[in-house]
């Protein structure tokens, strides 16, 4: 099997990510920052606080809520490996033939997909994003946008060969075609499965975010249920789930909310719910001082949307379906035959993917503690990498031979080159040992400079109303404060709205999903009185049915980043402000 | 104690024999005697590469160098940050901090020079342009970016232009950039990029190491570009 080093310069050889990958993620790192800067100064530490307090109280939160999901009636199951996660599915599925899956990182841990094909069932890859490189076959490139790698005519390419012939390569046509496959799909399937993004020991409640509906429609369609996760998904309250949401897609895709934030409750009359929470090392990780901390992760993807190498080589350079310092990191814990042993190399250590983190998890004094794991159990460093060291310690321990050592050094950078070189595309060379020089380049004239291109961000509203309206229409929702009913409108009545992201709150019978994406048009009323102004107002205000928070229209942004409105369900949102 | 060391970095003795001369320079301008402290390592390259019983031992050999100074100056941020936060925990008990006290000793250059009490006594002059390569380790670990950008603003007649991507790693890591060669040249080559974007033809950084890295893309591509540490600048400004 290849290793981390042939597979990167394999990517970045044929494939060149960095052109793709480079410029998307330095505009979504500097956009993250003004949408993180939209909340209190706070919102990082509480949301840290939430994970921290999880993956150290894991069994007690378990206890808690498996009682509550069994007074909802939604069945608890536990599947210590990957082997009985799959087998777990497969039981719970029955007969199913047609299953619906959306997005789920455990998912792809466990290879879910495969197995249930393998075992004959029909199943479709829902998100855009996965259906895309389900199609390609190389897996997913990042944690949030699987597609990332590819471009538009690439995408077209493969849609085609899978498909029918497709007038152009716009995102929006390419999006609205997958959609279309996908909600043909919807109309007879059998189950869906999904993820989640934390379940809510409290309350049995189940939160999940998303931006295209597929999940929507997953869990309000087909008369079974699913949802495959990691046991560390779980969070004491709402509170916790909140402090979780504030931060997840501002730190993911740089959106205040994704456009629906579900708190999923009691399954429908006719329909069954299950959760399968898979271990598959999770319990030796929270048992392991040392790397508890990355069992606070939210899978938001800010620390490889920041990281160099991960931008250099790209995301299946990884080999991995958890990819990035982050994947870096867990890839090891979770499989321990060795086959992820040289995954923690794969950072130059700057430190980016820590800055980035906004759960706190200090990915690389983590990254530095695989490396000597890997060298303990000679998973890492051959024979002769051993021998060096150890000739260099003793180098080292005499001044004399240290200074020999030196010497020896500098003659081989001088007649060769040491930092240099393996193959002939690498055009570095030595630098020169220049001690004496003019300063003939210091006062050369300076031949370009950049265009400061930074825009100043408008100053927020004080105003609570104004804010709600200036961030909703941000997001291309009609403000308004009076509407004339149009045929195929669904009105609703907001229990709340939060005017730092411009959502409303819909409970119970408002929550309903189905009828939501199949409107033309969707008209929220939302009395004035009753918007907060962050996310974490609404830990009390969320009742105990099902909960729905929405955040703009459906929408997707799997195609080079670019936003493309009206997947499943209307692009048109209006908020009548009363 | 009182004494003042000048700990020479292995590297740079590799890289650039007499490079610490500058440093020396400096620190005698402010009226310091600098004792030099040469044939020593902070066990980082080990360390990183996950070898840390031959990290440790080379370590201590400098931790034990260093009880004889009250302050060691140290011209790299990558081998502060590393006697500071990492070597200490190389070690148990009692030795952990005994370690981690001698550790403390260790001050980043530009930091020792910007807070320096005589520091006003000193100007600096040097007509010019350079653009500034922010290290990750100044940075980040050592949060030294302020400190220097603004020393670098005192040096009389000199225009300095930060780099569009600061906070992006040119790609060095120690033996990071041996190991992945091909990962480690794309990095350099964006940064290279960066850096050609300001104009600047000299650039300048608290490490010598990322500056290597950096100039030895730039003489692969041919791009006019000289690095200098930024005690070698100071010592130039000083006249």
């Amino acid at each position: 099997m290849s290793g981390y080093r042939e597979r990167a310069a394999f990517e970045i050889r044929e494939q060149r990510p960095a052109e793709t990958v480079t410029p998307i993620m330095r505009k979504l790192v500097a956009d993250s920052a003004v949408t993180i800067g939209h909340l209190p100064n706070d919102a990082r530490e509480r949301a840290e606080g939430a994970r921290a307090y999880a993956a150290s109280h894991l069994e007690e939160l378990h206890a808690v809520l498996r009682r509550r999901l069994a007074e909802r009636g939604i069945g608890y199951h536990r599947a210590a490996t990957a082997e009985e996660a799959v087998a777990a599915v497969r039981r719970l599925l029955g007969e199913s033939r047609r299953v619906a899956k959306s997005k789920s990182m455990v998912a792809e841990e466990v290879g879910l997909t495969h197995a249930l094909r393998e075992a004959g069932m029909d199943v479709l890859e829902t998100d855009i994003g996965e259906y895309i490189v389900d199609i390609e076959g190389r897996g997913p490139s990042h944690i949030t946008a699987p597609a990332l790698h590819l471009n538009r005519q690439r995408i077209k390419e493969m849609l085609e060969r899978s498909g029918r012939p497709l007038e152009s390569d716009d995102p929006t046509l390419l999006s609205r075609y997958v959609r279309d496959v996908v909600g043909e799909f919807f109309g007879d399937c059998e189950a869906a499965i999904t993820g989640a993004n934390a379940v809510i020991a409290a309350s049995g409640r189940i939160g999940v975010v998303e931006n295209e509906g597929n999940v929507s429609l997953g869990v309000s369609h087909p008369r079974l249920h699913i949802v495959i996760t990691g046991i560390e998904k779980v969070v004491a309250d709402e509170a916790a789930a909140l402090a979780v949401f504030e931060v997840l897609a501002p730190s993911a895709t740089a959106q205040p909310l994704t456009a629906f934030t579900h708190f999923l409750a009691d399954p429908a009359p006719g329909q069954e719910r299950h959760i399968v929470f898979v271990d598959n090392g999770r319990s030796a990780i929270a048992a392991d001082p040392r790397y508890r901390e990355v069992l606070q992760c939210i899978r938001c993807g800010a620390c490889m949307n920041g990281c160099p190498v991960y931008r250099t080589a790209g995301g299946l350079s990884y080999g991995s379906p958890y990819m990035g310092p982050i994947g870096a990191v867990i890839s090891p814990l979770i499989w321990r035959d060795g086959r992820y042993s040289d995954l923690p190399f794969a950072s130059s250590l700057c430190g980016r993917c820590t800055e980035a983190c906004p759960v706190g998890i200090p990915l690389h004094r983590m990254l530095l503690d695989l490396r000597a794991d890997a060298v303990d159990d000679r998973r890492a460093g051959g024979r002769l990498e051993r021998v060096a060291w150890r000739n260099w310690s003793r180098a080292f321990r005499g001044r004399r031979r240290a200074q020999l050592a030196t010497s020896l050094g500098r003659i081989g950078l001088r007649t060769g080159g040491w930092l240099l070189r393996g193959r002939d595309e690498d055009r570095r060379r030595a630098p020169a040992a220049v001690a004496r020089r003019s300063l003939e380049m210091l006062q050369a004239e300076p031949v370009a400079l950049f265009e400061e291109t930074t825009l100043a961000e408008e100053p927020a509203p004080n105003d609570i109303v104004a804010l709600f309206q200036a961030r909703a229409a941000a997001l291309g929702v009609e403000v308004v404060s009076r509407y004339a009913e149009e045929q195929g409108d669904r009105v609703l009545e907001a229990a709340a709205g939060i005017a730092a992201t411009g959502s409303v709150l819909l409970l119970g019978d408002a929550a309903a999903r189905r009828p939501l994406l199949g409107a033309r048009r969707v008209v929220v009323r939302l009395a004035a009185d009753r918007i907060v102004r962050y996310p974490r107002e609404l830990a009390d205000r969320l009742g105990d049915g099902e909960a729905l928070i929405l955040t703009g229209a459906s929408r997707t942004a799997d195609i080079e980043k670019q936003i493309v409105r009206g997947i499943h369900g209307s692009e048109r949102l209006v908020v009548v402000l009363e | 104690m009182g004494k003042l060391g000048l700990f020479v970095p292995c590297y740079m003795s590799v890289l650039r024999p007499g490079e610490a001369d500058f440093a020396e320079r400096v620190l005698r301008a402010l009226g310091e005697d600098p004792e030099v402290i040469e044939g020593r390592c902070c066990g980082q390259p080990a360390f990183n590469s996950g070898f840390r019983a031959e990290s440790k031992t080379v370590g201590r050999e400098l931790l034990r160098e260093a009880g004889a100074f009250e302050v060691v100056v140290t011209p790299s941020g990558s081998c502060t940050s590393m006697v500071q936060h990492y070597l200490p925990e190389l070690f148990e008990g009692s030795r952990r901090e005994a370690a981690g006290a001698l550790g403390k000793r260790f001050i980043e250059f530009t930091s020792y020079v910007a807070g320096h009490p005589r520091r006003a006594d000193l100007s600096f002059r040097l007509a010019g342009t350079v653009a500034y390569h922010d290290s990750c380790h100044a940075r980040r670990e050592l949060g030294l970016t302020g400190t220097v950008v603004s020393l670098l603003a005192q040096v009389d007649g000199l225009e300095v232009r930060r780099l569009r991507y600061e906070d992006e790693c040119c790609g060095f890591g120690g033996t990071f950039s041996v190991k992945l060669p091909e990962v480690a040249a794309g990095m350099v080559g964006g940064k290279l990029e960066d850096v050609e974007a300001t104009g600047a033809h000299v650039l300048v950084s608290t490490d010598l190491s990322c500056l290597a890295h950096i100039e030895s893309m730039a003489k692969g591509r041919g791009v006019p570009l000289e690095t200098w540490s930024i005690a070698e600048l100071l010592a130039k400004a000083l006249g």
